[in-house]
């Protein structure tokens, strides 16, 4: 019978320790990007923020599709919570939704550059333009 | 309506608080467009040494000689250096005295405005704003709510402060003024840590008693969080008025630094010593009156 119990190695090669090496170095390197990243995730949730008539709001998904079934019911003009809760009367529910949906776009567009321009790139140098 | 921008620089041995609070004016004014005058609130001292400089960035100039007992903190650049030196920070409680704006937008002197969010502050329906949400942009702080104590109320970051002239901003710096005056009972009634005083602490306290004394919630800015960088952090690099690259003390080990850019994104740099280091970069993207 063959024996296919792998024996514990008591000494590492140059190799092992090399391999060891590369492998807490690219620990480092993926440290860094998690945290470009994170900080990108951040920077475009601060951006998500639209203010009108006194009321601060935080873009997104939900806020867009609310006001698109507002503008397709017909209603002009609506009170709406903001991110403090505080009901804010939205007088043109049209420009409203045009430039929530705007800022929207824009923003999430410019994320997903950065983020593509991160994510394709090995070297944080790069990244960084160092 | 006037809309004022206001920051409070006072020097001590140890930081140029004036240089800082320039290059901040520089930046605010540079990202920022629908307020009237940014105005620098100094004492005698600091102003006669770095007038030239403060008339360039700063459209108002108050000074005042405000009461500051001695509050000594402990300053650190990075994990290398560390000293003690007076911290003057008990003016904050007299701004809504002395702000000839009927809005007001408060900001520490080391704090970089490099979007347009805040001018979404102005005609706001909240006569008071403020933040209780931070994120560390190291990520070695994992929580986002700061208490004055586990077993106290939560901690609303003084860094940015926005607030109209009406009756609750009055009653709300009139508390903190107080509790400036009255900070050894305050500090033990609301078993607060470390023996610095704190502005945070102070508007937090003055916030929970005007509120009742029970849970409650403030108006926070148009910006989510408070982005701190801690004074474990350093800066790599200023590259524009909306871009500069940090050194993040990396949470395994805070001796090693990982790079980090942050572009259209405002900054909190608590590393006061860094700013000095990179002053003419910074005088230089910001914008002078």
């Amino acid at each position: 019978m063959v024996d296919t119990t792998e024996k514990i190695k008591t000494e590492s090669s140059a190799d092992d320790l090399q391999r060891l090496e590369n492998a807490l170095d690219f620990s480092y390197t993926m440290r860094t990007f998690n945290l470009n990243k994170n900080n990108l995730r951040i920077k475009t949730q601060n951006l998500l923020s639209y203010s009108t008539a006194g009321g601060s709001f935080t873009v997104n998904q939900s806020l867009i599709s609310f006001m698109n079934f507002v503008v397709s019911s017909g209603k002009t003009e609506i009170s709406l919570l903001d991110k403090n809760d505080i009901p804010i009367h939205i007088e043109n529910t049209e420009k409203f939704l045009d430039e929530i949906s705007s800022l929207y776009f824009e923003v999430v567009n410019d994320y997903y550059n950065e983020y593509q321009k991160l994510r394709s790139s090995r070297k944080i140098e790069k990244v960084l333009e160092i | 309506m006037s809309r004022g921008i206001i920051i409070f620089a006072q020097n001590n041995e140890y930081v140029n608080y004036a240089e800082t609070a320039c290059a901040c004016a520089g930046y605010a004014r540079k990202n920022l467009s629908l307020f009237d005058e940014i105005c620098l609130i100094t004492n005698t001292e600091t102003l006669e040494s770095n007038e030239t400089l403060i008339n360039e960035y700063f459209d108002r100039v108050i000074v005042s000689s405000i009461f500051q007992p001695d509050n000594v903190r402990l300053f650190k650049d990075t994990t290398d250096k560390l000293e003690y030196a007076p911290f003057k920070n008990m003016g904050r409680s007299e701004v809504y005295e002395l702000s000839p704006y009927a809005e007001t937008l408060l900001i520490d002197s080391d704090y970089f405005i490099m979007n347009d969010v805040l001018d979404q502050v102005w005609d706001s329906e909240n006569d008071v704003m403020i933040n209780c949400k931070y994120r560390d942009v190291s990520e070695r702080h994992k929580e986002n709510i700061e208490y004055i104590d586990n077993f106290s109320i939560p901690m609303y970051w003084a860094t940015v402060v926005y607030f109209r002239k009406s009756d609750f901003a009055e009653n709300l710096f009139t508390l903190i003024s107080h509790i400036k005056y009255n900070y050894k009972y305050y500090y033990y009634l609301y078993n607060c840590s470390g023996n610095l005083f704190r502005n945070d602490f102070a508007f937090s306290m003055a916030l929970h008693i005007l509120n009742g004394s029970v849970a409650f919630d403030v108006p926070s800015l148009p910006i989510d969080y408070l982005n701190n960088s801690f004074d474990l952090d350093d800066i790599f690099r200023v590259n524009s008025h909306n871009d500069i690259i940090m050194y993040c003390a990396d949470a395994e080990r805070v001796t090693n630094h990982l790079l980090s850019r942050f572009t259209n994104m405002d900054l909190h740099i608590m590393n006061k010593k860094a700013i000095g280091r990179f002053i003419d970069d910074f005088l230089s993207n910001g914008e002078k009156v």
